[in-house]
């Protein structure tokens, strides 16, 4: 067994965040395309989910390859050609997926952290 | 096509980046760059000026390169199939050697000096061997094998360095170096694999 770090709490919500921040991807594509920076600006309005904005393109690209979003180039009126992320199916499936599976767990975890599971 | 390329802070910025993703393959390394390139690029539209402190601003913003990098992982392939196959051809001597080189050689997942160093490993007994013979050849009383510390006659030496095929210290020293330096490079570039990328990131 392994004692808990005083920096660990922070270190798992690090972790927490990492596995949230790419279906916060896939909510933002919910309702029509974005280009990359405006994605990436949406999730740093988001107080503590990214701290490093250029981590998302890393992110963006793995869920390229695992058919979670399609990209398309389109011209902009302000200047370089700018790349587009559409959901795909399998991404609102798995959006879906962890949208309800999130809710669950973070009733549950607020219920016991809020009132101790008391009640 | 960029409207910031030749800014000196975002040039050295994805100069540095480029350097990170070192172990990306090209094209993804490529991509990854020029998306950053191209983020910048929004960021100093957006804030329409490109003087230092903005520039300074829209690079803190992204975080470091390395993170970035770290953050795009090792490709999934240098965790797979040829690694294993190359660490077991390195392992058997000889044929092993030549058919394992150059796939350690083309995998992605070890550094330059890490392969560097298990070429070494594989090379120093043949080396030695090669060059314990050519000084018993030469007819020096010594070898640099580090067994020659030991008392042995240059009679002995003598003989074993001719084809008279008898089987000394020498040779069953220099038979199980050569036959443990591949398990050995093998074992260490097994240790030396590029770790999976962050927890959480991967999975889908």
């Amino acid at each position: 067994m392994r004692r808990m770090e005083p920096g660990e709490a922070r270190n798992t919500l690090s972790q927490l965040r990492r596995g949230a921040v790419e279906y916060c991807v896939l909510a933002l594509l919910r309702d029509g395309e974005r280009y990359g920076f405006e994605l990436v600006r949406k999730l740093s309005e988001v107080d503590g989910l990214v701290t490093s904005e250029g981590t998302i393109y890393p992110l963006l690209t793995r869920l390229r390859r695992d058919d979670l979003v399609t990209t398309f180039w389109q011209e902009s009126e302000s200047g370089p050609p700018r790349r587009y992320y559409r959901l795909t199916d399998n991404g609102r499936e798995a959006l879906a997926a962890f949208t309800a599976d999130w809710i669950r767990f973070r009733d549950g975890v607020d219920a016991l952290l809020t009132k101790g599971g008391a009640g | 096509m960029s409207t910031v390329q030749g800014h000196p802070l975002v040039d050295d910025y994805l100069r540095r980046l480029e350097r990170a993703a070192a172990h990306l393959p090209r094209a993804r390394r490529a991509e990854l760059v020029a998306e950053i390139r191209r983020h910048v690029d929004e960021a100093l539209l957006e804030a329409s000026a490109r003087d230092e402190v903005t520039v300074r601003n829209a690079l803190e913003r992204l975080g470091e390169p390395e993170e970035i990098a770290a953050a795009a992982g090792p490709p999934a392939r240098d965790r797979g199939a040829l690694e294993l196959i190359a660490m077991i051809l390195v392992a058997i001597p000889g044929i092993g050697w030549i058919a394992g080189a150059p796939l350690v050689a083309f995998s992605r997942a070890w550094a330059g000096r890490e392969k560097a160093l298990a070429v070494a490993l594989c090379l120093l007994p043949v080396v030695l061997f090669a060059f314990g013979f050519v000084a018993v050849d030469g007819g020096g009383s010594s070898t640099p094998l580090p067994v020659d510390a030991s008392p042995a006659s240059p009679a002995d030496e003598l003989e074993l360095g001719s084809d008279d095929g008898g089987i000394g210290p020498i040779e069953v020293v220099v038979v199980l170096l050569t036959l443990s330096a591949g398990p050995l490079a093998a074992l260490y570039l097994g240790t030396r694999l590029r770790r999976p990328p962050a927890p959480g990131m991967s999975s889908a």
